[in-house]
């Protein structure tokens, strides 16, 4: 019984680790230029198929097949290489979606960013099909498939890894919005692009920034996820949605509430798993919107989503 | 200095500047004085780049800068302490003294130093320097804004309307440091309602009424005008 709780929460914390990373990169797009990304979920797909694709490359003839990679594929650093080869290349990709389907709406009356930003992710995952077709492929660990014993429940390393990353990628990111002078601008921004302006601050390029950012996460998470599930272009669909319903929880414009969030929806969803696994998504969103209609502004947030 | 030129700015279909034109000498301080809604801080955010002009021109030292993006105006020489202050509440003291200098990219020693300067120019500051903006007074704040304004080092400050409600102690004492900074040669562009003490301290001064200049003159002869002592300074005192 304890064993399978452990599990649970070492599970729980993974993916929440996961959850908190996204919901954290929908705060930073959506404090700074106040619209999301909902392209978000392919970007995850297209950065585990990116990184199994470098996988595949960087270990030509020993890896295998591109749909069944062996272990040894990511091993010797090359797992890293591709995980911040994928990061920054939909980093890059962030640039491209905030000039052609953000910038030129946002601060407009209407939502048109919604429907460019989806639109922006129909093309992306229609080129995914088409270069990858839809198959999900296998993405090795670089700790293998072996599984920790702790205290009598199997723990699989990579699931500590992701959280591992995810919580010193956190860490990375809090420190710098608090600390740097790159942060403060981004807060500034945050608070009123026209009063940041006035301190001098290069608001559209901060703008861009908080996109690339944001979507390099994105691109990451999908490396991160992938040898724990499978790499699929249809994958980021529900870990963009959870992460969401993570950022309503905590508060959209609260990035630290957003981590909670994250971490909250994730321990949730592994918790009532091990009690009912048919009741996961139902117990999981019943409990969130509970919260909402008590905090409608999530449960560290303040200002109201209406405003977007 | 500052000029500006056949200025007309628009919100829509409404005009709120029209065909409007200033002068700011060096080391001036320059007084804009009108009622609600005449069109003070629309021209003010013109000039620090924040709205655009629908026509006009505006020169700073003779430079054409109306096409500048308003976060290069600030590196040009100009920097505006906005209309009810917008300090960023979530950010501490320094920090917000520290985004006004964003634009010199200082060095941290060289940092810390334009952040002294201010103390010392703001001693209330000093005290608060770790608190959040937004748990500060109205004065404080006031003083927040002008201060992160002069870390920019402009060439010209712009204050939009900083008595505003503020207790008459404190706007003396806002008033004692406008005039310091004059006497150590910067030159201020300041809109303000309290019309006798703009006129007071002014080299020069405009009276705007809906969006045009209907009376200009040194400050001490506007304070006399009859029909600025008839609309801004109560008549018959
Ligand atoms: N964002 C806006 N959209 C539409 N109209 C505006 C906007 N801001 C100001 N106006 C209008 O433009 C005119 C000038 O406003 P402005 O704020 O420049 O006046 P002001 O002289 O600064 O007044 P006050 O002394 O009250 O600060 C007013 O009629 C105002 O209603
Ligand atoms: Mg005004």
């Amino acid at each position: 019984m304890l064993a399978t709780l452990l599990q649970a929460l070492v599970s729980g914390l993974a993916i929440g680790g996961v959850y908190a990373l996204l919901a954290l990169s929908f705060s930073i797009t959506f404090t700074t230029t106040r619209t999301l990304n909902f392209a978000q979920g392919e970007f995850i797909g297209v950065g585990a198929f990116l990184g199994v694709t470098l996988l595949y490359l960087l270990a030509p003839g020993e890896g295998g097949s591109f749909s069944a990679l062996a272990p040894v594929a990511a091993e010797g650093g090359r797992y890293p290489v591709a995980a911040a080869a994928a990061g920054a290349a939909l980093g890059a990709l962030g640039l491209l979606l905030f000039l052609a389907a953000i910038r030129p709406f946002a601060g407009k009356p209407g939502m048109s960013w919604v429907m460019s930003t989806i639109g922006f992710g129909i093309i992306l995952q229609s080129l995914g099909l088409a270069v990858w077709g839809p198959a999900p492929v296998n993405m090795p660990s670089p700790f293998g498939d072996g599984v920790i014993r702790l205290g009598g429940a199997g723990v699989r390393p990579q699931e500590v890894a992701v959280l591992v990353v995810a919580v010193l990628l956190m860490l990375a990111l809090d420190i710098t919005l608090r600390r740097t002078r790159l942060g403060k601008a981004m807060r500034a921004v945050a608070h009123d692009p026209a009063v940041a302006a006035l301190m001098g601050i290069p608001v559209t390029a901060i703008m861009l920034g908080a996109f690339a950012l944001s979507s390099a996460l994105a691109g990451l998470g999908g490396v991160l996820v992938a040898p724990i599930a499978s790499a699929s272009l249809f994958m980021g669909m529900g870990i963009a949605l959870k992460a969401f319903s993570g950022a309503i929880l905590g508060g959209l414009d609260n990035p630290r509430g957003c981590i909670f969030g994250g971490f909250a929806l994730g321990l949730l969803e592994s918790g009532v798993a091990l009690w009912q696994a048919q009741w996961r998504e139902i117990a999981v969103f019943l409990i969130i919107i509970l919260v909402l209609a008590i905090r409608p502004n999530g449960i560290f947030g303040r200002r109201a989503l209406d405003k977007v | 200095m500052l000029e500006v030129v056949d200025a007309s700015v628009a919100y829509g279909p409404i005009e709120a500047v029209s065909g409007l034109s200033i002068r700011v000498e060096p080391g001036q301080v320059v007084a804009i004085v009108g009622a609600n809604g005449a069109g003070k801080t629309t021209l003010m955010k013109a000039i620090a780049g924040i709205l655009p002009l629908a026509a006009g021109r505006i020169l700073l030292e003779g430079r054409d800068i109306t096409a500048m993006p308003a976060h290069r105006r600030v590196a040009a020489g100009l920097a505006l302490s906005p209309e009810g202050r917008q300090v960023f509440p979530d950010q501490s003291v320094r920090d917000n003294l520290e985004l006004g200098a964003w634009c010199r990219d200082l060095r941290p020693a060289a940092l810390e130093a334009a952040i002294e300067e201010q103390y010392a120019l703001f001693p209330r500051l000093r005290e608060r320097r770790d608190q959040m903006a937004v748990t500060l007074s109205g004065g404080e704040q006031q003083m927040l804004a002008i201060a992160r304004a002069l870390m920019a080092r402009p060439r010209v400050l712009l204050l939009d309307e900083p008595s505003l409600g503020l207790a008459p102690l404190v706007i003396r004492e806002i008033f004692a440091i406008i005039r310091g900074l004059r006497a150590r040669g910067i030159t201020v562009l300041l809109v303000e309602q309290m019309a006798n003490l703009a006129l007071g301290i002014a080299d020069h001064a405009y009276v705007l009424e809906t969006g045009r200049v209907t009376l200009s003159g040194s400050g001490a002869a506007l304070l006399q005008h009859p029909q600025v002592r008839a609309a801004y300074l109560g008549a018959g005192h």
